[in-house]
C-alpha cells in the first residue's frame, strides 16, 4: 500500500491509498458539509443538495448522469450526515477515469428549478420512509432532544414544511458557500495510477471557485432529559439512549470505540447478557459516533411496551455497575479482537478502505494505515477505559422513546 | 456433507458457512417460527462450554457470526482472521453435534422468536416482501422465515429439540469456505469433526398452493408499502442469465427502467426496486416501492406498465449497461471472502455445482439484445402477485 496527496492551489486535497493488487478502485469526494451547517431556514438542504447533484450540469441532464454512471457498471451513492456528505463508487479499474470525470463535472452541478421541484417529491418520499421506520426516527428524534440548541441536533432530511419553503436559489448560495474546493477531499483507493487521477482533477478543479467554508465547532454535554411520544400503529417500545462521547480529534476515541462495544455490541456484551440473552429485550445496541469536535454514545434497545421500565432499570443498574467497578480485562480482550477482525474485513475491500482514508483525512489531516489502527487499538488499557467512564459517565443520558399507546 | 472451498489470494480473512437443512420450508405444518428459536437456542451452550463460556469462546476469537434462516436451510457461519479457524471450527462442529438445547434456554429462545414477528409490524417494509413471497410461491415455499405467533406459541421443547435433531442431516448440508486456509487441512479437520458414516436421505418437499393474489394489510404509517411479483425461470434453466439480463434493464441501476419512470420522471417515490428471487423449484421477480397513500395506485400502475412493456423492445444500451452492472457487482463481490462462501455454497445447493466467475462472465456476455428480447416474448409476464401495507387499499385488476 502506498500512500498520495496532492493539495491544489485552490485547497481542494487528492489524495489515495494504491494497492496494486486489489481488483477494483474507489474514488470519493468528501464534502466536509451537513445539516448542522445549516440554519432552521434552509434545514434539509445539505442532503436535498446530494439528491440534486445527480441531476447534472448544463452539458448532463439527469437521464444522462444516470446513464453515464451506469455505463460504467459502478456500485455508487452518496450519504447525508450532520456534518458530511460524501459521493462515492467503486468500479473496475478500466473504468475508473470515466467514472472520476463524471463525479468531477457534478461537482459544479446546474441545480436547475424544473428538476429541484421534482426532486422535492422524493425528498418528502424519504421523509415519510423513515416515519415507517421507527429504527430511524427514535434515534433521528433522540439526537435533537439530546443536542438541543446545538447545530449537530439539526435534522439531516429537513421536514416538509422547510423541504416546500425551500428555493433552488437558496440551495445555490449554500452550494456556492460550502462546496468550496477548500471543503472537499477527493479521495481514492484501490487499484488505480494516482498521477492520472491527480491531473484528471488538477485539469478540471482548479478553476473552483474558493469560498470561506467555516464551521464553528464546539462541544456538547446533552442535557440528560427524557421524553416519550406514542404512535398509534406501532407494536413495540422503541428507545433511544444517547450520552457524551469523544470527538474525532481526540486520541482517546479508540478507548471510546472499545468501550461501546464491551457494553452493547450485539453478541457479548454487557446489554446482551442483561437483555437480549434474557428475551428483555430482542435488541440492545450501542455505538461510539466520533465527530468533529464532539462525540456522543448511541443506545438502540427494543423490547415489548410492557418491559420497558424493567429494561431501563435494568440499564441503569449496569452502568451505575460499570460506573463504580470499571471493565474487566477479559471484557476488553474480547473488544478487541472483534474490533480489529472487523477492521480487517472492512479494510479488504477498496471501498472500505475508502471511507477510513477519506475519513481520517478529512478530521485529522493524517494518512493512518491500517496497521497503526490495529496498534493503537492493542495499546488500549483497562484504566484507559475506566478512565474514560469516571469521565464520560454514560450513566447520564438523554432519553427518547416511541412506542403504542400506553 | 459437502465441502466446498475457494481459495483467495488478496486476503488475510477466511469466512464460512453451513447450511444444515433445517430452513422453514422443511420444518412439518404448524412448525412456522421453530428454525428461529432453533438459530438461537444452539448458541446458548454446547459440549462442555454452558451459553456464556461458548459465547466467550466465540468473542475471543474476534468471529463476525452470520446466522440465518433460509427458505431451504438454516445457515450459521463466520468471517474471521484466517488464524482463527481451526478453533472456530471445532466451536461450530459442537454447536452442530452437540447443541445443549436446555428446557430455561428454550424460553428465552422462543420469547425472542415471538419478538421478532411482533416486531415486523412496526417495520412494514420487510413484513410486505415476506407476506409477498408467502402468498407468491406454492406452499411451504414461501412459508414466513421470521415465524409464526400460533404456531410459536404452541412449540414446546421436546418437539423443538426433535426438529433441530431430524433436520441437522449432515448428509444434506453444505459446508463452504472461501479467503485464505489450507483445504487439506479443513477437510481432514472435518472428516475428524464430523466423524460418522450414517447417511439419511434429504426429502424433498411437496408443494401446494399459491396464496392470494392481492392481500392488502391496514396500517396507519405514512407511506403504502407495495410489494409485487411475479414468475419466471429458476436458476438452474439454460434462460436464466436473459431473465437476469432482464430484472438489470427494468432496475439495475438509476438509468433503469423503474427508477426513472417511478423517480426520477414522476417523482412517484424514494424508494423503488425489482430484483431476481430464485429458489431451487420456483423463482420470481420481486419488486418494491413505498409512496405516500395519494400516489400508491399510479405508482402500481406505472410499475406494472413498465414490467408489461419490457418485451416490446431492449435498446442495445440498455444490454451493454446491464452487463457492465453485472459483471462488476460480480467481480466485486469476489473482493470479499464471506460473500464468496456463500456464493459457492448457493450455486452448489441450486445448480449441483459451483460456477467460476469465469464462467458466469461468458454467460453474461453472451447475451444479447435478440437472446433478451426473445425469452420475454416467450416468457410474458403475468400473473401478478401483489401485498400492500399502509393506509389505503390500490385497485388490481
Amino acid at each position: 500500500m502506498e500512500f498520495k496527496k496532492h493539495i491544489l492551489d485552490n485547497g481542494l486535497a487528492v489524495i489515495g491509498e494504491v494497492n496494486p493488487f486489489a481488483k477494483s478502485a474507489a474514488v470519493g469526494f468528501f464534502v466536509r458539509t451537513g445539516s448542522r451547517d445549516e440554519d432552521k431556514i434552509i434545514s434539509g438542504v445539505s442532503h436535498f443538495l446530494e439528491h440534486m447533484t445527480f441531476k447534472g450540469t448544463d452539458k448532463l441532464g439527469p437521464l444522462d448522469v444516470n446513464k453515464a454512471f451506469d455505463d460504467t457498471g459502478a456500485q455508487f451513492n452518496a450519504f447525508t450526515s450532520e456534518e458530511n456528505t460524501v459521493y462515492y463508487s467503486a468500479v473496475l479499474p478500466e473504468y475508473l477515469e470515466d467514472v472520476t470525470k463524471l463525479w468531477i463535472e457534478l461537482g459544479r452541478p446546474s441545480l436547475r428549478d424544473e428538476d429541484f421541484n421534482m426532486e422535492k417529491n422524493v425528498i418528502k418520499e424519504e421523509i415519510a420512509m423513515y416515519e415507517d421506520t421507527p429504527t430511524f426516527d427514535v434515534i433521528d428524534r433522540a439526537r435533537s432532544l439530546y443536542f438541543d440548541t446545538h447545530p449537530c441536533g439539526n435534522s439531516i432530511l429537513g421536514t416538509r414544511e422547510t423541504i416546500d419553503a425551500m428555493s433552488a436559489e437558496q440551495m445555490r448560495v449554500y452550494h456556492q458557500n460550502r462546496y468550496s474546493p477548500n471543503n472537499i477531499t477527493l479521495v481514492f483507493a484501490g487499484n488505480f495510477d494516482f498521477d492520472k487521477m491527480l491531473k484528471l482533477a488538477s485539469d478540471a478543479c482548479s478553476a473552483w471557485q474558493y469560498s470561506q467554508a467555516e464551521r464553528k465547532i464546539t462541544d456538547y454535554p446533552g442535557k440528560a432529559q427524557t421524553k416519550r411520544i406514542e404512535k398509534q400503529n406501532l407494536v413495540r417500545e422503541h428507545i433511544c439512549l444517547i450520552s457524551p462521547a469523544v470527538s474525532m480529534q481526540d486520541e482517546r476515541r479508540f478507548a471510546a470505540s472499545l468501550l461501546a462495544n464491551i457494553i452493547g455490541d450485539s453478541t457479548g456484551s454487557r446489554y446482551y447478557w442483561a437483555l437480549v440473552d434474557k428475551a428483555l429485550a430482542e435488541v440492545a445496541t450501542m455505538q461510539c459516533e466520533s465527530m468533529d469536535g464532539t462525540g456522543a454514545y448511541y443506545s438502540y434497545i427494543r423490547c415489548d411496551r410492557g418491559s420497558t421500565q424493567k429494561v431501563l432499570r435494568k440499564v441503569k443498574i449496569l452502568l451505575e455497575d460499570l460506573t463504580n467497578s470499571g471493565i474487566e480485562e477479559d471484557e476488553l480482550d474480547k473488544a478487541k479482537n472483534k474490533i480489529l477482525s472487523a477492521l480487517v474485513l472492512h479494510n479488504e475491500v477498496p471501498m472500505g478502505r475508502l471511507v477510513t482514508v477519506g475519513f481520517n483525512w478529512v478530521y485529522l489531516k493524517q494518512y493512518r494505515t491500517t496497521h497503526q489502527d490495529v496498534e493503537d487499538i492493542k495499546s488500549v488499557t483497562v484504566e484507559d477505559v475506566n478512565t474514560l467512564i469516571r469521565e464520560l459517565k454514560p450513566g447520564n443520558f438523554t432519553q427518547y422513546s416511541l412506542g403504542p399507546a400506553r | 456433507m459437502v465441502i466446498l472451498g475457494e481459495p483467495m489470494e488478496a486476503v488475510e480473512s477466511a469466512a464460512f458457512d453451513f447450511l444444515l437443512p433445517a430452513g422453514a420450508s422443511r420444518l412439518p405444518d404448524g412448525c412456522c417460527g421453530a428454525a428461529n428459536i432453533i438459530s438461537d437456542w444452539i448458541f446458548r451452550g454446547a459440549g462442555e462450554l454452558d451459553s456464556r463460556q461458548l459465547s466467550d469462546a466465540l468473542d475471543s476469537l474476534g468471529l463476525h457470526r452470520s446466522v440465518g434462516v433460509g427458505t431451504n436451510f438454516l445457515s450459521i457461519g463466520a468471517a474471521l482472521e484466517n488464524e482463527n479457524l481451526s478453533t472456530a471450527l471445532e466451536l461450530y462442529t459442537k454447536i452442530i453435534n452437540e447443541p445443549k438445547l436446555t428446557n430455561k434456554q428454550f424460553e428465552l429462545s422462543k420469547q425472542l422468536a415471538l419478538a421478532a414477528v411482533m416486531s415486523l409490524d412496526d417495520d412494514p417494509r420487510k413484513k410486505v416482501m415476506l407476506k409477498l413471497r408467502e402468498n407468491f410461491y406454492p406452499e411451504p415455499l414461501g412459508i414466513s422465515t421470521v415465524g409464526n405467533l400460533d404456531n410459536i406459541n404452541s412449540l414446546t421443547p421436546d418437539k423443538t429439540r426433535q426438529l433441530a435433531k431430524d433436520n441437522f442431516n449432515l448428509t444434506g448440508a453444505i459446508f463452504s469456505l472461501a479467503g485464505k486456509y489450507d483445504f487439506d487441512a479443513v477437510c481432514k479437520q472435518m472428516e475428524k469433526l464430523f466423524d460418522t458414516n450414517a447417511k439419511q436421505p434429504v426429502d424433498s418437499i411437496p408443494l401446494g398452493n399459491k396464496g392470494q393474489k392481492y392481500t392488502h394489510i391496514h396500517n396507519d404509517g405514512a407511506q403504502v408499502h407495495i410489494g409485487m411479483m411475479t414468475e419466471t425461470v429458476r436458476p438452474a434453466d439454460e434462460q436464466y442469465y436473459n431473465t437476469r439480463m432482464a430484472v438489470s434493464v427494468l432496475s439495475g441501476g438509476m438509468s433503469a427502467r423503474l427508477f426513472t419512470e417511478v423517480r426520477e420522471k414522476r417523482g412517484l417515490c424514494y424508494a423503488v426496486g425489482a430484483k431476481y428471487h430464485g429458489l431451487k423449484d420456483a423463482a420470481g421477480i420481486a419488486c418494491y416501492a413505498g409512496t405516500v397513500p395519494d400516489c400508491a395506485q399510479q405508482t402500481l400502475d406505472v410499475i406494472k406498465e413498465q414490467f408489461d412493456k419490457l418485451a416490446e423492445g431492449i435498446d442495445a444500451d440498455e444490454i451493454k449497461r446491464a452487463k457492465a452492472g453485472l459483471k462488476s457487482v460480480l467481480i466485486m463481490s469476489s473482493e470479499s471472502s464471506a460473500s464468496r462462501a456463500s456464493a459457492i455454497a448457493s450455486d452448489f445447493y441450486l445448480l449441483e455445482r459451483v460456477r467460476s466467475l469465469d464462467e458466469i462472465k461468458e454467460k453474461i456476455e453472451q447475451t444479447s439484445v435478440e437472446s433478451v428480447t426473445d425469452f420475454l416474448k416467450s416468457n410474458k409476464f403475468k400473473d401478478y402477485t401483489i401485498v400492500t401495507i399502509g393506509p389505503k387499499q390500490v385497485i388490481v385488476e
